[in-house]
């Protein structure tokens, strides 16, 4: 049983922590890309194009 | 689940600083919540009815348990993920739908498999530990897998060489092509080489035994769970890449913004002007990127 | 393509036989590597004459990735590379040409490599002929995955760690079957033991034949 509880842990341990992993990582970037595209002067379509 | 906030505020099209091509529709950030919360479910119900409601098998006793676990993770990260990976990476060859968009998925659903691989080694040595007597054997099935572990860090090694999305993207997707017709043959040669002797046949080890029952159910829905918890992942991981891509040329002028900003966070508002001002060297790249970012 | 194929091939032959590389550094790089396994599993010769099969191969193997670079590298300097998309050469053909100048280079350390197991390690070969054919044909196969894998590598600065590490795992077929089939064919073997592997053998060449054939030229376009 012990060998079960082990392989449980682990396994899911390590899906949890990517999972973690991922989640911080998406915030990171998203923070990112909002603060450069924040620091980009606005973008005007050209007049008279559709 | 805070990180979605910048999304949806992203959705406000005059106030939000996200460019049209990056935003993340608000059905594709609630699906992405279904299906993880559903994910957390489920294997929660796994892990209540593999450890506690199921009875010990009659043969292996408490070891059956992990049968629950073992053939999910494998299922995902053998067929699920790897067959994802290399089927995008032909669409992506396949000029007629040739799009980063496949190129991103074949990438994250790399990256996913490689922890879906390490967990199916994980658990299968440890079910093989009190079974077999030893952490490893060269049986098929584990050397299979470990050979797949390995071309699919191949395959990520190459993709952090960098270079332009589309040269890196036909690189890596030829890579996951060379790996994707191999995997026949090494399967092949794995299984003879455990079981073709000089002489006698050795027979493999059944690894699945004759399942009734609630043992029958939670098998299944451990495969239900893992599959969710691996798309769950998938989204998560191709929306990073997303992200990473749209910044991927400009880099350097993140960090610059990075390092600027710590040093702004001290100084009055007058000084943000500077910050802006060298910024503005936009690289045509990221503008064409967004298109493509869409999806 | 039969033309440009031997064209390819004629030059990346003739730069060696003119630089020398193959003969005075990748054959001996085979020998070392039969010495240092000699080393670590000796000195008595039982063991090794047991190995000799598997480590004949593996020697093989490593010695293949390096006649790789080689071939790689032939093209990286002046700008070749671009001289040869140019050149308006079919690429299958020089596909079809970088990987007999290759498969010649491992054919050659073969025999040395063969003679030196066969006095080094006292391995007693039976049949022959599945020692001959088993070399023969896992040479194609692994000059045919390493020409396309060096020419995914080609460009990349890294080429030299990489693609050893994307290479040998994809090999592990040639690998397996030529060590059964070179076991079956020592003193003490079945030879018959050997047939499925050759079909293994041979279904890994046509993969990766027609794989390059097909896919060389689109690899040389985006390098």
């Amino acid at each position: 049983m012990n060998y079960v509880v082990a392989g449980y842990s682990i396994v899911l341990g390590i899906l949890f922590l990517y999972g973690v992993q991922l989640l911080w990582r998406r915030r990171r970037w998203t923070r990112l890309v909002a603060r450069v595209e924040a620091s980009r002067p606005p973008v005007d379509p050209a007049p008279g194009d559709r | 689940m805070t990180t979605t906030a910048a999304a949806t505020s992203a959705t406000t099209p005059t106030a939000g600083p996200f460019p049209p091509g990056l935003v993340q529709s608000p059905r594709m950030i609630w699906t992405t919540r279904i299906i993880g919360i559903a994910a957390a479910v489920t294997v929660a119900l796994t892990v209540w009815l593999g450890l506690w409601v199921t009875p010990p098998d009659k043969v292996q006793g408490d070891l059956v348990r992990l049968v629950y676990i073992h053939p999910g993770v494998a299922w995902v990260a053998l067929y699920l993920a790897f067959g994802l990976a290399a089927v995008s990476s032909l669409l992506y060859l396949w000029p007629r739908t040739r799009s980063l968009f496949w190129d991103r998925l074949a990438a994250a659903a790399v990256e996913v498999g490689v922890v879906f691989n390490v967990c199916t080694l994980i658990s299968g040595s440890i079910w093989g530990r009190p079974t077999w007597g030893v952490w490893w054997a060269w049986d098929a099935r584990l050397t299979l897998t470990a050979v797949l572990l390995i071309l699919f860090l191949g395959y990520l090694t190459l993709r952090r060489v960098p270079a332009e999305p589309d040269v890196r993207a036909k690189r890596c997707a030829y890579a996951a092509l060379f790996a994707a017709v191999d995997i026949p043959l090494v399967h092949f040669s794995v299984v003879w080489w455990k079981t073709l002797h000089q002489g006698a046949t050795v027979l493999n080890a059944n690894l699945s035994p004759s399942i009734h029952g609630s043992m029958a159910w939670t098998l299944l829905l451990g495969f239900v769970a893992l599959t969710l918890v691996f798309v769950w992942m998938l989204l998560v991981r191709y929306r990073i890449g997303a992200l990473e891509d749209y910044l991927g040329t400009g880099e350097l002028e993140v960090a610059l913004l990075e390092r600027r900003s710590e040093g702004a966070d001290g100084l009055a508002a007058a000084g943000a002007a500077d910050v802006t001002a060298p910024d503005v060297t936009a690289p045509a790249p990221a503008a064409t990127a967004t298109a493509e970012v869409a999806r | 393509m039969w033309r440009d194929t031997v064209l390819v091939a004629g030059k990346d032959l003739r730069i060696e036989a003119r630089s020398r590389v193959a003969l005075s550094q990748v054959v001996p790089f085979g020998i070392v590597a039969l010495a240092l396994f000699a080393f670590a599993l000796g000195p008595d010769r039982a063991p090794m004459a047991k190995a000799a099969p598997g480590l004949f191969w593996v020697a093989v193997l490593f010695t293949t990735v390096l006649a790789v670079q080689r071939s790689v590298s032939v093209e990286s300097g002046d700008g070749a590379r671009d001289g040869l998309r140019l050149s308006g050469l079919d690429p299958a053909g020089q596909f079809l040409g970088k990987l007999l100048s290759v498969g010649a280079q491992l054919v050659a350390l073969e025999v040395v490599l063969t003679v030196g197991v066969v006095l080094l390690y006292g391995a007693r070969i039976e049949a022959w002929w599945m020692i001959v054919a088993s070399c023969l044909l896992g040479t194609l196969g692994l000059a045919a995955a390493g020409v396309l894998y060096g020419a995914l590598s080609a460009g990349l600065r890294v080429k030299e760690t990489i693609l050893p590490f994307l290479l040998l795992p994809v090999v592990t077929p040639v690998l397996l079957a030529g060590t059964r089939i070179w076991q079956a064919a020592l003193a003490g073997g079945t030879p018959s033991y050997g047939s499925p592997w050759f079909h293994l053998l041979i279904a890994f060449d046509a993969v990766y034949l027609a794989l390059g054939v097909v896919v060389y030229g689109p690899i040389q376009e985006s390098a």
